[in-house]
């Protein structure tokens, strides 16, 4: 058996751990850069409201609307809310074409009040349209 | 369920968030009477899309603006929707509900216009307060 001078168990134990710190630094390096994250800013995650969790028959997060269902488009929202649907009208076109428009799923909704993103309560007013 | 006879389906793009045809609404553009009854909305050349074949997952989305104005009145008639599965709670009122608008599809040379707004009706309307998600309680 050769023996390398200087070489033993714990030496290749604190090597390998060094390497790892190094590559740990370097993961971490990496995703502040793909992130785009400036120096001084927070990383809480948009202002953007949070679509209501529940899926509809076509896979969207959306709210069809109607009695004893969810008015509001935002989750973790409090407000005012008001929603309309089965909507039916005229209207014409560009070349003089009456087109009538509205279905049962034609609709509506308007919220306004506090709603939760970025880890805080935020303000604002958002239609579903 | 979309009519056979549909041609254009109008509406904002889902949100990467999966946010679902929902926009902000612009500084002055949703307007409340004193006494809460009358919700106007107002606005102007929305960016949206016409996705004709909605909701075929391959249906084509070309982009379009609308402008419309809708007004919601309370009828009175209390609503109290409440699912405690689904964490919400919505305390208001019936309402009625009427349309405006107008879209342009500017890549293919096509705009509607609708009849003035005393002509729309929904048949379904509610107006209110509501919580949900972590107001819920």
């Amino acid at each position: 058996m050769t023996s390398v001078p200087g070489s033993c168990p714990l030496c290749n134990r604190r090597r390998f751990l060094k390497s790892f710190a190094w590559a740990a630094t370097a993961f971490v390096a990496g995703e502040r850069s793909s992130g785009q994250q400036a120096a001084g800013e927070t990383a809480n995650g948009g202002t953007e409201p949070y679509p209501i969790p529940w899926l509809d028959k076509n896979g969207s997060h959306n709210q069809p609307a109607g009695p004893d269902l969810e008015p509001s488009h935002i989750y973790h929202f409090k407000g005012r809310v008001a929603r309309c649907s089965t909507f039916t009208g005229m209207g014409t076109d560009n070349n003089g074409n009456r087109i009538a428009f509205g279905s049962p799923t034609t609709d509506y909704g308007v919220m306004q009040g506090d709603y939760w993103a970025a880890r805080t309560t935020q303000h604002g007013a958002f239609t579903h349209i | 369920m979309v009519p056979a006879n549909q041609t254009h389906d109008f509406h904002p793009p889902i949100a990467p968030s999966g946010l679902y045809w929902v926009v902000p609404v612009p500084a002055g553009g949703l307007n409340i009477s004193p006494d809460g009854n009358t919700i106007t909305l107002e606005m102007r050349n929305v960016p949206i899309v016409d996705q004709p074949r909605w909701p075929s997952l391959d249906s084509i989305a070309t982009p379009a603006r609308m402008t419309f104005k809708m007004v919601w009145k309370s009828t009175g008639q209390p609503v109290f929707y409440e699912n405690a599965s689904r964490q919400f709670r919505f305390k208001g009122t019936r309402a009625q509900c009427q349309l405006e608008a107008q879209v342009e599809v500017p890549s293919i040379g096509f705009s509607w216009k609708s009849d003035a707004i005393g002509t729309s009706r929904a048949d379904f309307a509610v107006m209110g307060e509501e919580v949900n998600g972590r107001y819920y309680v």
